[in-house]
C-alpha cells in the first residue's frame, strides 16, 4: 500500500484523487518479457510464489508443460505455451501471462471502491486488500483477464510487479530468477530501445513481423513484450487492440453524468411544479390539521 | 363488525381504524378505506428495502456518496448488505404486485391520461370515469414491476463475479444503472405525489382512510362505487361486497 512505501500515487480507483506533488520526477519501470529467448523453465513462476508468499499451487496438465490452465488469485504468473502452424511451418511460442500494468487500466476505471486499486506514479498498478470490496467489477473492465477475486476473502489479487521489491529498488522476483535474460527490468523508456534494438535484431533474421508488444489502446503497458509473430499477438493469447471495454467508459463517463443530471432533476421538478402549479386540495376536508 | 356505525363521526375513532385495517372500500362517517392494512404493510416493506438498498448501493455507485457507506459499517458491508436487501425488496415487490396487479388493467379512461395535463390541471375533479386508479397509477405499477425486474436480473449477475460470461456483466452493470436512475427519478416523483403534491393522499397510506372529498376529487367513479352513487353504503353491504 501506497502510504506505508513512500510511493506517490498517480491515479486511484473510484476518483480518488493522487497524492503526488508534481514536483518530483518519477520515471515510469517496466518488464522487458523477449518471448524469443524463453526456455519456459518457469523460474519466474517458483520465484513469484516464493517471494509474495503464496502457497503452493496444485498443477493441472492441460496437454502442454504449462502448469495449470488459468493464472489464480494465488499463482499470478503462469507462463502459457502454444503450438500454432502459420502458413509454412512450425511455432512453439511461450509467453508470460500476467498483469500487463496498463498506462490506462481497466480493472481501475471499472473499480467502484475508493483506493482500491491504484496506480503509482512509476507505472504500477497495484491492488489494496483493504479497500477492496469484492465486487468483482474489475475483471470486467480487463482486457487482458488478470484480476483474480478470491472465493473466501473476497477480495481481489494480481500481480503487483514485486512494488515491494521495486520501491527498495529492487528488480521484480521473477527477473531476477529468469537463467536466460529473456526478463528485464528499469526505467520504460530505457527497455523500449533494447527491445527495438531486439526487434532490429529478429528482422536481420528473417522474422520480418517481429515487434514489440506495447498497445497503444490501454495507454501502453507496464510489461512490454517482443514478439516474433508481432503481426498475431493472439497466437500467444493476447489480445491484437486492446482498450478498456467500451461498456465501462460508457457506465462511468456517460451514464453517471446523466444520472446525476435526472436524480437531481427529478428533485427540482418536484419543487419547481410545487412552488408554480401547487398541490391539488380537495375542495373541503373535515380533518383539520392531519391533512397529509 | 357490527361497531362500525355508518355515519360514526370520528375518524380516529375505534370503528374507523377496525375498518381500516381488513374492508377496503368501506365507508364511515366521512372517511373511506382505500388501503387496508396488509396493503400498508406490504407497500412500507417495499419502501424501506429499497430505500436500504438504494442507500447501500449509492456509495458503491458513486464515489460521491461514499460517505454513506459509513452509516452501515462501509463499503465491504454495502457491498453484501445491498444484494441481500435487494433479495428482501424483490420478496416484497412480488407481495405487492400480487396484490394490486387485478386493479392495475388499463382501460379506456386510462389510455387517455395525460401526465402534463394531469400535473398542471390545479385543484379540478378528476375525468368522472376514473376509478380506483388512474392511468398515470396504473402506469407506475407496471414501470415499477418492470424496473425491479430488471434489477433483479442485473443484480444478479453482478452478486456472483466469476459465474457469469463478462460481456453479460458488461450488460448487467449498464442495466442496472438505467434502472435504477429511472427508479430514483421515478421515486421521487412517487413520494411528492403521495405527500406535498396530493394532500390527503398520504394518509391513506398510513392509516388507510381517504375523506370523500379527496375520493370526489382524486376518484370520482371509484367513490360513486363506494358510496352507491348518491347515497351512502352501508358497511353491512360493503362487506358482502368484498
Amino acid at each position: 500500500m501506497a502510504t506505508l512505501q513512500g510511493l506517490e500515487i498517480r491515479q486511484s480507483s473510484a476518483g480518488l484523487r493522487g497524492t503526488h506533488t508534481g514536483i518530483r520526477n518519477v520515471p515510469t519501470v517496466s518488464k522487458y518479457i523477449d518471448t524469443t529467448i524463453c526456455i519456459g523453465c518457469k523460474a519466474c513462476e517458483v520465484a513469484c510464489q516464493q517471494w509474495n508468499d503464496l502457497p503452493l499451487a496444485k498443477t493441472e496438465q492441460v496437454g502442454t508443460y504449462q502448469t495449470m490452465p488459468e493464472t489464480q488469485p494465488n499463482y499470478w504468473n503462469l507462463i502459457k505455451f502454444r503450438e500454432v502452424e502459420p502458413v509454412e511451418g512450425f511455432a512453439w511460442l511461450m509467453r508470460k501471462d500476467q498483469c500487463m500494468h496498463c498506462a490506462d487500466p481497466g480493472c481501475l476505471a471499472a473499480c467502484p471502491a475508493p483506493g482500491a486499486i491504484v496506480q503509482y506514479q512509476n507505472g504500477i498498478v497495484d491492488v489494496n486488500p483493504e479497500q477492496c470490496i469484492g465486487c468483482g467489477l474489475c475483471e470486467s473492465g480487463c482486457p487482458f483477464d488478470i484480476p483474480r477475486y478470491t472465493a473466501g476473502s473476497n477480495k481481489m489479487a494480481k500481480c503487483t510487479l514485486c512494488v515491494d521489491r521495486v520501491e527498495v529498488g529492487l528488480e521484480p522476483a521473477c527477473v531476477k530468477a529468469c537463467p536466460t535474460g529473456c526478463l528485464q527490468f528499469g526505467e520504460k523508456s530505457a527497455l523500449l530501445e533494447m527491445a527495438a534494438h531486439r526487434v532490429g535484431q529478429l528482422h536481420a533474421d528473417g522474422f520480418k513481423n517481429a515487434s514489440t508488444y506495447d498497445p497503444p489502446g490501454v495507454g501502453g503497458t507496464g510489461v512490454i513484450t517482443i514478439l516474433k509473430h508481432g503481426d498475431h499477438p493472439e497466437w500467444y493469447g493476447l489480445p491484437k487492440d486492446p482498450h478498456v471495454p467500451t461498456a465501462i467508459g460508457f457506465w462511468k463517463k456517460i451514464l453517471h453524468p446523466i444520472g446525476f443530471v435526472a436524480m437531481a432533476g427529478a428533485v427540482f421538478a418536484t419543487v419547481a411544479h410545487y412552488m408554480s402549479v401547487g398541490p391539488k386540495q380537495p375542495p373541503e376536508s373535515s380533518r383539520n390539521g392531519d391533512d397529509v | 363488525m357490527s361497531e362500525l356505525v355508518p355515519g360514526a363521526s370520528h375518524l380516529s375513532g375505534p370503528n374507523i381504524m377496525d375498518a381500516a385495517r381488513y374492508q377496503e372500500d368501506a365507508v364511515v362517517g366521512d372517511e373511506i378505506v382505500r388501503h387496508k392494512l396488509s396493503a400498508r404493510f406490504i407497500h412500507w416493506a417495499v419502501a424501506l428495502f429499497f430505500v436500504g438498498a438504494l442507500f447501500t448501493g449509492l456509495p458503491v455507485w458513486s464515489p460521491v456518496f461514499a460517505w454513506m457507506g459509513a452509516f452501515f459499517g462501509g463499503l465491504q458491508v454495502c457491498r453484501w448488505l445491498h444484494a441481500w436487501l435487494g433479495v428482501a425488496f424483490t420478496v416484497a415487490s412480488v407481495a405487492m404486485f400480487l396484490q394490486w396487479f387485478r386493479q392495475m388493467t388499463f382501460d379506456a379512461t386510462d389510455r387517455g391520461f395525460s401526465v402534463a395535463k394531469y400535473m398542471n390541471s390545479g385543484s379540478v375533479q378528476e375525468e368522472p370515469e376514473v376509478g380506483r386508479y388512474n392511468g398515470g397509477q396504473k402506469f407506475f405499477f407496471w414501470a415499477v414491476g418492470l424496473g425491479a425486474l430488471a434489477l433483479l436480473l442485473s443484480g444478479t449477475v453482478l452478486w456472483w463475479p466469476t459465474t457469469f460470461p463478462i460481456p453479460l456483466r458488461w450488460v448487467a452493470i449498464i442495466l442496472h444503472d438505467i434502472a435504477f436512475i429511472a427508479f430514483f427519478a421515478a421515486i421521487v416523483g412517487h413520494i411528492y405525489l403521495g405527500t406535498a403534491a396530493e394532500p390527503g393522499t398520504f394518509h391513506s397510506m398510513t392509516r388507510g382512510t381517504v375523506t370523500k372529498a379527496w375520493a370526489r376529487m382524486h376518484h370520482p367513479r371509484w367513490y360513486r362505487e363506494v358510496t352507491g352513487a348518491k347515497s351512502k353504503a352501508t358497511v353491512t353491504e360493503l362487506g358482502k361486497k368484498s
